[in-house]
């Protein structure tokens, strides 16, 4: 699993704080802390900074690439500041994240892109927002995305779509479409195209103690169909030990057998079934129900787990 | 050629709830309301007989409303002027309970003393509703619930910010609470888990989904109605309540309802529109999955009547 680290962003009060600060010492801690994690590249989402981008990109890429290797994605909705950005990376090959299938960002991100060498994150997502059904979210690759990546002659290799994950608390019958979506990704072009989500997005507006495994529970069942990328928290130790489960295959106790088990389930495009479950063990007993309301079996609510 | 309609099989059902004791359970009415109990989508009566058809209530309020269309006023006349002549009345034009809705200017004295002269004028089952601000209603439910102790009461508006208070004196004094939530199902559901966690027997909820007038977001209502009853077929325990539906309150603030003058003459004529609304939005409820339809106006109430004893025969 390739993990784009998400911890620098500015949602996060102390990121803000140390922005407001310019404490380069803050975020190349937090940098090296997430590759020695396991982050394959880090995020940088900082907002838009429409007024200081032009200081602010450079100072970032700077003070990172002073203390890590790995690509760094640039996560933000005003294109001159991944210019600024871009223009300072020396080091591994940058990350755009991201223009979506809008007329606007479509025509300036890609050529940013490729001007500069970059990947980049393409959401599907058009002017009308985000459909709910896969096979519309797939169209938009395929039908508007890709074919005007064609035209200008983008290195598709560089090309990485990002089918949008929503939350289960308000958006729950897109849980189970995002799912469909990937799957589909993955035949929709020869090479299949890169396919990254932003995991977490799937617990947004859930109890904080409740969304580390509402976020596993939906890597189990998008490693099933073949996610290889994802921006995560890479400190996030069960996670990362769900990755590991199912990429070694690892059955040797009841909640590795379990996590491989609804990957297995997913990817055969069947869904988990009771008997897959020792519903005696709390822990299994909780994933079950995870499951059923990421796959929209069941109404989803804060307290779904008590009842 | 023999055509073989197909059914679905569902495991789930919604609780069996009922409103209203009589004196042999503690309480004074004469008659008691029993909903819920259905197997399927309303009226499939090929997949599962309904055992209970929707039931009519008519609001009635504290004291005279100052904001009510013309129309409603001179239909009820002077029966209005009391809660108790505004019950009778309410009961000869064939409700089956009551919604005594309690306003913002009623103390907890005055809002009992509405109660009681209800629950005296007539032996139906009776629901209390406050004004909806969650402090005031805590004030006079609370008031209520205690003077009306073992009626079996339809107590609300039981929402997020106030459940606690209105489930605890429900359980203290053998009531039932309305379960309101804002047009959500995840927050409808959320809420009856809280209520039940709190010792509150399920057969003594009864949720408000909250709803839109026809015209003014009615289809949101419906597919949250509908997704809720879905869910409860489908065997989950918390969604499995009769719905309450705030009919009147919603119709009748439509303009179509309000506005008698300045509009198209195409709309045709105002008192016969009004009641028209009132019935359209009942009866596309009714569809959703409506238990408990709360309407205003008498000739509403003998119309959706006469539509539901159809459905139920179909």
């Amino acid at each position: 699993m390739y993990i784009i680290g998400e911890n620098i962003h500015i949602i996060s009060e102390k990121v803000k704080e140390a922005l407001a600060n310019r404490d380069a010492e803050f975020f190349m801690d937090l940098a090296v802390r997430q590759v020695e994690a396991g982050a394959k590249a880090i995020d940088i989402n900082l907002g838009p900074r429409k007024k200081d981008y032009a200081e602010v990109f450079p100072w970032i890429v700077q003070a990172l690439e002073s203390v890590v290797d790995v690509p760094l994605c640039i996560d933000t909705t005003n294109v001159e500041a991944m210019e600024a950005a871009l223009q300072k990376i020396t080091k591994a090959q940058p990350i755009l994240n991201s223009t979506s299938a809008e007329p606007e960002r479509l025509e300036k991100i890609p050529l940013l892109a490729k001007k500069y060498g970059a990947k980049m994150i393409a959401l599907t997502m058009g002017s009308s927002g985000i459909p709910v059904e896969a096979d519309a979210r797939v169209e938009i690759a395929v039908g508007t995305i890709i074919p005007h990546l064609m035209e200008i002659d983008f290195p598709m290799e560089n090309l990485i779509i990002d089918p949008l994950v929503l939350t289960t608390s308000g958006c729950q019958q897109y849980c189970p479409q995002l799912i469909e979506a990937v799957r589909m990704l993955k035949y929709a072009w020869d090479p299949p195209p890169m396919v990254s989500v932003g995991l977490s997005n799937v617990s947004n507006a859930v109890p904080t103690e409740n969304r580390p495994l509402i976020n596993r529970v939906y890597l189990a069942m998008l490693m099933g169909v073949g996610l290889e990328m994802m921006i995560a928290n890479p400190f996030d130790q069960k996670q990362n030990e769900v990755i590991r489960w199912i990429e070694s295959r690892d059955t040797s106790t009841p909640l590795a057998r379990v996590y491989n088990k609804i990957a297995e389930r997913i990817q055969e495009g069947e869904e988990p079934q009771p008997e897959d479950f020792d519903m005696n063990d709390p822990e299994q007993l909780a994933i079950w129900k995870t499951t059923q309301i990421l796959l929209n079996k069941v109404i989803y609510a804060d307290a779904y787990l008590t009842n | 050629m023999p055509i073989e309609i197909p059914k679905e099989k569902w495991t789930g059902k919604v609780r069996v709830v009922t409103l209203g004791a009589t004196a042999a359970e503690g309480g004074t009415r004469t008659r008691v309301v029993t909903v819920g109990g259905q197997a399927c989508m309303p009226f499939l009566h090929f997949e599962h007989p309904t055992p209970h058809p929707p039931v009519l209530a008519i609001e009635i309020k504290s004291r005279p409303p100052t904001d009510w269309s013309p129309i409603l006023m001179e239909t009820w006349g002077e029966a209005i002027r009391n809660p108790a002549t505004w019950a009778a009345a309410a009961e000869a034009a064939g409700a089956e309970m009551f919604v005594l809705w309690l306003t913002l200017e009623d103390t907890p004295e005055e809002a009992t003393q509405a109660v009681r002269a209800v629950l005296g004028a007539s032996g139906l089952p009776l629901a209390v509703f406050g004004p909806g601000q969650a402090e005031k209603d805590n004030e006079l439910l609370v008031a209520v619930a205690e003077a009306a102790k073992g009626e079996r009461l339809l107590l609300g508006i039981c929402e997020d910010k106030n459940y606690r208070t209105i489930v605890a004196t429900a359980l203290a004094n053998g009531h039932l609470v309305s379960a309101r939530s804002p047009m959500d199902v995840n927050l409808a559901k959320q809420l009856n888990i809280l209520i039940t966690d709190m010792g509150l027997p399920a057969d003594r909820i009864i949720m408000d989904p909250t709803t839109g007038a026809l015209g003014y977001g009615i289809e949101y209502g419906y597919s949250v109605m509908e997704r809720l009853r879905l869910s409860a077929l489908q065997g989950d325990s918390m969604t499995q309540f009769p719905m309450l539906v705030t009919v009147g309150f919603e119709a009748w603030k439509t303009k179509e309802a309000k506005v008698g003058e300045g509009v198209p003459a195409s709309w045709g004529d105002w008192q016969q529109r009004a009641i028209d609304w009132e019935i359209g939005t009942a009866m596309t409820l009714i569809e959703a999955g409506a238990d408990i339809l709360v309407l205003r106006h008498p000739e509403s109430v003998k119309r959706v009547k006469a539509a539901i004893t159809e459905l139920m025969t179909a």
